[in-house]
């Protein structure tokens, strides 16, 4: 390990614990978590398993807490941890219900909805005609796109910018007199991931091109999204920006609801294209060519020549010009220090 | 001299010129060309498409273990969230597990070194991120025990105040090791002789025979005792092995440690374990 990254880890394990102990609202809360966190708030509790895979057993408290799961007992996930010691936990069922209770309808919660919703959608297993799609194993499950999500989030109050917005909060505090309540309230309903995350969240299948071109896709979503100017101004950390499921999700339906192109009644299908550039928070007063944009124009010929003449050409241009500049330069300096070299009798 | 510096200048103009043409490089036809590639390697992949089969990946050393520490930056806003990606892992770890560089015994043995034993494997590891190897697996007894520990930072080596009031239990930079009387004098157990010979044993393996290897290993391991500490040693109200106050433990801590629930607890996970004893020439025979 060089010393740069050493360096850098030293830096990190204590960097993450305070920020977010500074963040955190002087009422600071947390779930009764039991006591599993006895054992489990220590970092090396841990081993290697038969498959040679480090099993880390570590649970970052501080972290937890500032999850949207932190009022989520422990055992409320881990429904078949019930002793000490415990046997091979069974996987979490995320579909599972929950103490916590809805307070609109009164129920005991559970996320089977969005089950049904991905169902309906291109990453559901099975297709419209009842028979299960190829490469079953490809296809997403809950823990393949979310890891504990993080309460990030976002101010809307003038500008769009991460964090809680002091002017909203006080508009809260008219009515609401709990602090937790307030603060929890905001985070949920604000959270929302940055877009690079959630390109991150794609990335493992969508730039996978074992998986790509098994599945007959064109291009790899993900690096041919980086390519252009949204991707672009999303790695610089714009909040505005599109992301994967503000052009992927038709308004007003799940997020998990996201169709082939080749759906008519999908958002990105050929005649809704240019209903999403053209959104009001968008590009309002273009006219709908404009989707003829290529938003995952990869640098290929065939698949968008236009692109690709274009691209060359300015690499032409540049390589050509830049580089025979500084092979000229590189001489000239070579010459300044021989300046009686001679090849072949001449000077 | 004004020649001299001359040269120098041009030298420094030199190097800069070649970065900048291995810059433009990149960046103009070298893309191309990488690019060129990364096509080809489609159309290796669209030639399997046509078959059922999915193509099982070879697992080999870069893909298992290399690979297998990819990093995620979480995008938070007031900061940014980065860490080690472990697959499947549903809940944050938060920071890195800084490398411990002043421990031989991880040099050959790992920061994982506990395996053997089920019930208590992943409990000896979560001790090996704060407690010295040489802590529960060299007992200096009789004359030789000064029941002196003290705190080392993992990546300087040197001794450092104790961290326990500083962070959360368990996440210290330093870890606990102890000291043996030599000469009437405390010097930690870790001494550099000792790191000395391990270095050297490793660098020299491959030219070592079977029987000079065996030499060296049982001389590496010649403080390490049989029996290594056991839970309750250090986890009992009288006389537990660690110091807990003078090593920095808050009174309401050591109670917590050494509270009837949390040895109660060990109880549980030791009641049908039958402590081994450890030898290093054993276990080569097995
Ligand atoms: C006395 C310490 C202790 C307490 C308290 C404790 N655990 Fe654990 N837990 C462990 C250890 C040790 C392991 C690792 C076991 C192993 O080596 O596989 C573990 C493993 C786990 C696993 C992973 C199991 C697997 O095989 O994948 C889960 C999940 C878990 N614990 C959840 C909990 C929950 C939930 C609670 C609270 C209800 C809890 N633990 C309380 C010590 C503890
Ligand atoms: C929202 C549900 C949820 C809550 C709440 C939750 N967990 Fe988990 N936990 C999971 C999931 C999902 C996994 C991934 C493994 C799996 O699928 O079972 C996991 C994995 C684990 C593991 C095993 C890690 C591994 O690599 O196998 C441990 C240990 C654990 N959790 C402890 C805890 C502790 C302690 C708490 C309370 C602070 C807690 N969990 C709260 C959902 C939850
Ligand atoms: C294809 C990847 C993917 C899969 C599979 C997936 N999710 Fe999501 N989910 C997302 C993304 C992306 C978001 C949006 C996150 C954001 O904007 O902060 C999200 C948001 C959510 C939300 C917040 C409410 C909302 O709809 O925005 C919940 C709750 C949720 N997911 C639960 C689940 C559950 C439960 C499952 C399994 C049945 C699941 N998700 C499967 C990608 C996925
Ligand atoms: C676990 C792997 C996996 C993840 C993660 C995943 N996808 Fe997919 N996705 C697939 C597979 C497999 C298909 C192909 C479905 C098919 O063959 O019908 C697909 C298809 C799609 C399609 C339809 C493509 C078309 O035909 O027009 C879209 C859009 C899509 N995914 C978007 C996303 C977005 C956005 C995310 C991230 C939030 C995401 N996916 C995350 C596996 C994944
Ligand atoms: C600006 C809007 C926009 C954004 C942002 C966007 N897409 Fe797309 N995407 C589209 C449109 C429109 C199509 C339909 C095909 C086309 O016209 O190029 C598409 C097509 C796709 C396809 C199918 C490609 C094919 O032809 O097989 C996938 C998969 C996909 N997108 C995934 C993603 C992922 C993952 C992200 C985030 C990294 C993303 N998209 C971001 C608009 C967008
Ligand atoms: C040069 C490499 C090397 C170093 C340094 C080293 N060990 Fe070992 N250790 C070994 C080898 C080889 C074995 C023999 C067991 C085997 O073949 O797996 C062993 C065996 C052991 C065993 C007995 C294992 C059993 O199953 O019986 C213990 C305990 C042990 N070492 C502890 C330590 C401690 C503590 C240190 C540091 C003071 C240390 N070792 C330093 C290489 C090393
Ligand atoms: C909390 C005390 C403790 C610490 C710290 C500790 N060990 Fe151990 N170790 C034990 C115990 C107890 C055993 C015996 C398990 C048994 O009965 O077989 C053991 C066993 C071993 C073994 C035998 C193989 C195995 O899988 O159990 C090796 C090798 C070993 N330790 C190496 C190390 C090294 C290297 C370190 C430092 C990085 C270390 N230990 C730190 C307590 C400890
Ligand atoms: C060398 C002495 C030592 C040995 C041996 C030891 N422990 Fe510990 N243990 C500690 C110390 C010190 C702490 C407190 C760490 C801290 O918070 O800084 C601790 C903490 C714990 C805790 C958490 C208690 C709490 O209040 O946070 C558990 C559980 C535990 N040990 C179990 C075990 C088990 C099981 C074993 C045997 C496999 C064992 N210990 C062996 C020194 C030891």
């Amino acid at each position: 390990m060089s010393l740069k990254i050493a360096l850098k880890n030293y830096f990190i394990l204590f960097l993450p614990a305070i920020t977010i102990m500074l963040f955190m609202p002087a009422t600071s809360f947390s779930a009764d978590i039991g006591n599993c966190l006895l054992c489990h708030k220590y970092p090396g509790i841990s081993r290697v398993d038969e498959e040679g895979k480090l099993k880390l057993f570590y649970v970052n408290e501080d972290i937890f807490n500032n999850s949207v799961h932190a009022k989520v007992k422990c055992d409320g996930c881990h429904t078949d941890i019930k002793e000490i010691p415990h046997k091979h936990a069974i996987k979490v069922d995320c579909l599972v219900e929950c103490h916590i209770i809805e307070p609109a309808s009164k129920k005991k919660f559970s996320h089977k909805d969005v089950q049904t919703f991905i169902n309906k959608s291109v990453h559901g297993v099975i297709d419209n005609k009842g028979k299960e799609k190829k490469f079953k194993e490809d296809f997403p499950t809950c823990k393949s796109c979310h890891d504990n999500p993080l309460y990030r989030p976002i101010s809307f109050f003038k500008r769009v910018r991460p964090g809680i917005s002091e002017q909203s909060l006080g508009r809260c505090r008219v009515c609401h007199k709990s602090e937790d309540f307030i603060y929890r309230s905001y985070n949920h309903v604000t959270t929302r991931l940055h877009p690079l995350n959630i390109a991150g969240v794609c990335a493992k299948c969508h730039n996978d091109l074992a998986l790509v071109t098994r599945h007959g896709l064109s291009t790899k979503a993900v690096y041919s999204y980086g390519e252009t100017f949204h991707g672009k101004a999303a790695s610089f950390l714009d909040e505005r920006i599109p992301n994967c499921l503000d052009c992927h999700v038709s308004k007003g339906e799940s997020v998990h609801q996201m169709l082939t192109h080749k759906d008519p009644n999908a958002s990105t299908s050929e005649q809704n294209k240019g209903k999403i550039c053209t959104t009001i928070d968008c590009h309002p007063s273009a006219s709908p060519k404009l989707a003829k944009y290529g938003v995952h124009s990869e640098f290929n010929l065939t698949q968008s020549p236009a692109q690709y003449f274009f691209t060359v050409f300015f690499i032409v241009l540049t390589g050509g010009t830049l580089l025979p500049l500084m092979v000229i330069i590189f001489l000239d300096i070579v010459r300044r220090f021989f300046p009686n070299a001679s090849i072949g009798g001449r000077k | 001299m004004k020649a001299f510096l001359f040269k120098i200048y041009m030298l420094l103009f030199m190097v800069l010129v070649v970065f900048f043409i291995v810059v433009i490089w990149n960046v103009t036809f070298g893309h191309i060309v990488h690019e060129y590639y990364e096509r080809q390697k489609v159309n290796d992949i669209t030639a399997l498409k046509g078959s059922n089969e999915q193509e099982v990946e070879k697992s080999t050393f870069e893909k298992v273990i290399l690979e297998s520490d990819e990093r995620v930056k979480n995008y938070l806003g007031y900061k940014i969230l980065e860490e080690t990606r472990i697959k499947g892992h549903f809940h944050h770890i938060g920071f890195d597990i800084g490398p411990d560089k002043r421990s031989y015994c991880v040099k050959c043995h790992g920061d994982i070194p506990h395996d053997a034993v089920k019930e208590i494997r992943a409990f000896l590891n979560m001790h090996t991120f704060f407690v010295g190897c040489q802590t529960c697996h060299i007992k200096l007894e009789g004359k030789n025990k000064t029941g002196v520990f003290k705190w080392y930072n993992r990546m300087s080596g040197e001794i450092v105040d104790s961290p326990v009031k500083t962070a959360r239990p368990g996440t210290y930079k330093a870890k606990i090791i102890p000291f043996e009387r030599v000469n009437g004098q405390l010097q930690r157990i870790d001494n550099d002789e000792r790191i000395a010979f391990a270095l050297e044993y490793s660098k020299r393996e491959k030219t070592l025979t079977e029987g000079q290897k065996s030499r060296a290993i049982k001389l590496i391991h010649k403080l390490v005792s049989k029996k290594p500490v056991q839970c309750e040693e250090c986890h009992q109200k009288d006389n537990p092995l660690l110091p807990f106050e003078a090593i920095g433990y808050p009174k309401e801590r050591v109670d917590s440690i050494t509270s009837t629930e949390v040895v109660g607890m060990i109880k549980n996970y030791t009641k049908f374990y039958m402590p081994k004893m450890l030898t290093p020439e054993e276990a080569k025979k097995k």
